[in-house]
């Protein structure tokens, strides 16, 4: 296909970026909240009932995560290294754990059963998470390291 | 961003518009607007064009002494 020339300027085309920035991230956040909700509703039984918000969720999470370590871009603020993602792995663990042992209580009113989700839920996603952002933390230096190198000879 | 007095000033003194001045360099006249009030700091690219379409520097239009 023929490249159709832009109808917008640089400015114009700044700002369409931005928007498209926010509206990503309301996709992201949306999709997850909506999940939440969804698992409330559904129970963790039947979350075959949201497959499609998941699998969305997931090739976002994907591509995203895949096209930052391809340029070798890790966060704006957090810092890829063990502490960092220690730290995010607890918080996510924690969450998940929450979120979890929430829906056990509200659906099954079992106290001893909301404690188990959130310790499995906890250690299970916290482990997966920290294995997770190892990985590719592993990949981002590796890639830096790459793209800092590239092209010194031609300078 | 501080208001680009100078760019507002080289406009007027070719006796050009904002739209005009937009047609010239390919851009909306919300554009120039934009980088007139500091709204918006163009790309080196756009700079040029301006410049070239007022018969200016970057220097001339671009360049702040003391700018943060």
């Amino acid at each position: 296909m023929k490249n159709v020339k832009s109808n917008l300027d640089e400015m114009q085309e700044a700002k369409l970026l931005q928007i498209e920035h926010k509206g990503c991230w309301l996709a992201f956040w949306g999709l997850l909240a909506a999940m939440i909700v969804e698992l409330f509703v559904f129970g963790v039984e039947n979350m075959r009932y949201f497959i499609g918000e998941w699998i969305v969720f997931m090739v976002l999470c994907i591509y995203m995560t895949d096209a930052c370590l391809r340029n070798g871009i890790w966060d704006r603020r957090l810092k890829a290294d063990r502490k960092t993602n220690l730290t995010i792995s607890l918080i996510a663990g924690a969450a998940a754990g929450l979120i979890f042992a929430a829906v056990s209580l509200v659906r099954y009113h079992s106290v001893p059963g909301a404690i188990a989700s959130f310790a499995l839920l906890f250690v299970f996603v916290g482990i997966c998470c920290f294995l997770a952002l190892s990985l590719t933390a592993r990949e981002y230096r590796k890639k830096l390291a790459q793209l800092e190198n590239d092209g010194e000879e031609d300078a | 961003m501080a208001k680009n007095l100078k760019l507002k000033a080289a406009r007027a003194g070719r006796d050009l518009s904002q739209q005009e001045l937009a047609e010239l360099v390919g851009v909306s006249r919300q554009t120039i607007n934009a980088i007139e009030k500091g709204e918006y700091n163009p790309t080196i690219k756009l700079c040029r064009a301006i410049c070239r379409a007022l018969g200016t520097t970057l220097n001339d239009l671009f360049w702040e002494e003391n700018e943060e």
